[in-house]
């Protein structure tokens, strides 16, 4: 990306393939830090100490935050409904990664979370810094700041649970290998044609396969030392993949964690907009 | 086997503002002891905020006594 570059200040003047890109591309973060933060907030309770029990909390807390930012982008600039955002669509709609589809089972598979799918998003956010999209420029600082604890949490985490005994260092190596393999899939093929375009018209500095890349060094930084093994699983079904969904196939978060992050059973206080 | 210890954590709030101790946090490393204070004491916009693990200290007046502020 070079300084030289041209600016946007809204998607005017974007190719059809970069403006697509770049709504997809903001839908796919915002899906995911939705429902990571429900996670989050779902493990406010029961984590192995009452400082995990607020810091998760607070991860919540900014995740959401950061959902408020990017659909905002999306009002904005694609005339996208929030409400409708997070209410109207069907699962197989979201474009979250699919670790989080279902409930996380006990603590491994939330650090797991923490470690590798929030890092993976904000990674993905890196690769925005400098962009020639404007607007998302403006709200990136404070995103990038918040999820620098997000990551000390994650990186903490994993490193403790290796370290305290063999079968929590089973547990969460499998879970961090699982989220690997759903992260490999969200950012999808090489050579995409939306991902292509942003990169071309400086809307990001790295294509997805590169940050994936950087993302997998970042984790080998940590993991490696500890003898964790990581392993990236390559999609079943590249073929059938959708830059709209990030998905090859139709699936999406569970009906049971959409309707309580929807405040479903409270439908009756929801106020008008 | 990974054991939690006790940081202490200070903050300032301004940048002419003295140093000032807000708390502590148990963690099992400086990432975590990061995380858990800054998730803990976020009641005000620090402009510095760090974390020490109280084993660090070398205290002049009250050699091996734990702190009047507990934990």
């Amino acid at each position: 990306m070079t300084q030289t570059a041209k600016q946007y200040d809204s998607t005017e003047g974007m190719s059809p393939a970069c403006a697509d890109g770049l709504r997809n591309l903001l839908t796919a973060c915002a899906d995911t830090k939705l429902i990571l933060g429900y996670h989050y907030g779902e493990w406010t309770f029961g984590p192995p100490e009452l400082e995990a029990a607020i810091a998760g909390c607070s991860l919540c807390q900014t995740e959401l935050g950061h959902v408020r930012l990017l659909h905002g982008l999306l009002k904005r600039h694609y005339g996208a409904d929030p409400v409708q955002l997070v209410e109207g669509r069907a699962p197989a709609e979201f474009a979250s990664i699919s670790y989080l589809d279902s409930d996380l089972e006990d603590w491994a598979e939330l650090v797991a979370a923490n470690y590798v799918v929030d890092l993976a998003v904000t990674r993905l956010l890196h690769s925005l810094k400098g962009s020639s999209f404007t607007p998302l420029r403006m709200s990136l600082e404070k995103m990038l700041d918040e999820e620098r604890y997000h990551i000390h949490h994650g990186q903490g985490w994993f490193r403790t649970l290796c370290g305290k005994s063999e079968e929590c260092r089973g547990s969460v190596e499998a879970a961090v290998n699982r989220a690997l393999a759903s992260v490999a899939e969200w950012f999808g093929p090489a050579g995409e044609p939306e991902d292509e375009a942003l990169v071309e018209a400086g809307v990001k500095s790295r294509t997805n396969p590169e940050v994936l890349e950087d993302l997998l060094a970042d984790i080998e930084r940590i993991a490696g030392p500890l003898g964790v093994e990581i392993e990236v699983a390559k999609p079943s079904r590249p073929d059938g993949w959708s830059p709209g969904t990030r998905r090859a196939r139709d699936a999406g978060p569970s009906e049971d964690i959409l309707y309580h992050l929807r405040g479903s059973k409270n439908a009756v206080f929801k106020l008008k907009q | 086997m990974t054991y939690a210890q006790v940081y202490e954590v200070f903050a300032r709030k301004g940048h002419t503002d003295a140093l000032k101790h807000v708390g502590s946090v148990n963690a099992t490393d400086d990432d975590l002891a990061k995380a858990y204070a800054w998730t803990m004491y976020d009641e005000e916009k620090w402009v510095e905020m760090c974390v020490v693990p109280r084993s660090a200290f070398i205290s002049i007046t009250h050699d091996g006594a734990l702190p009047l502020w507990g934990n």
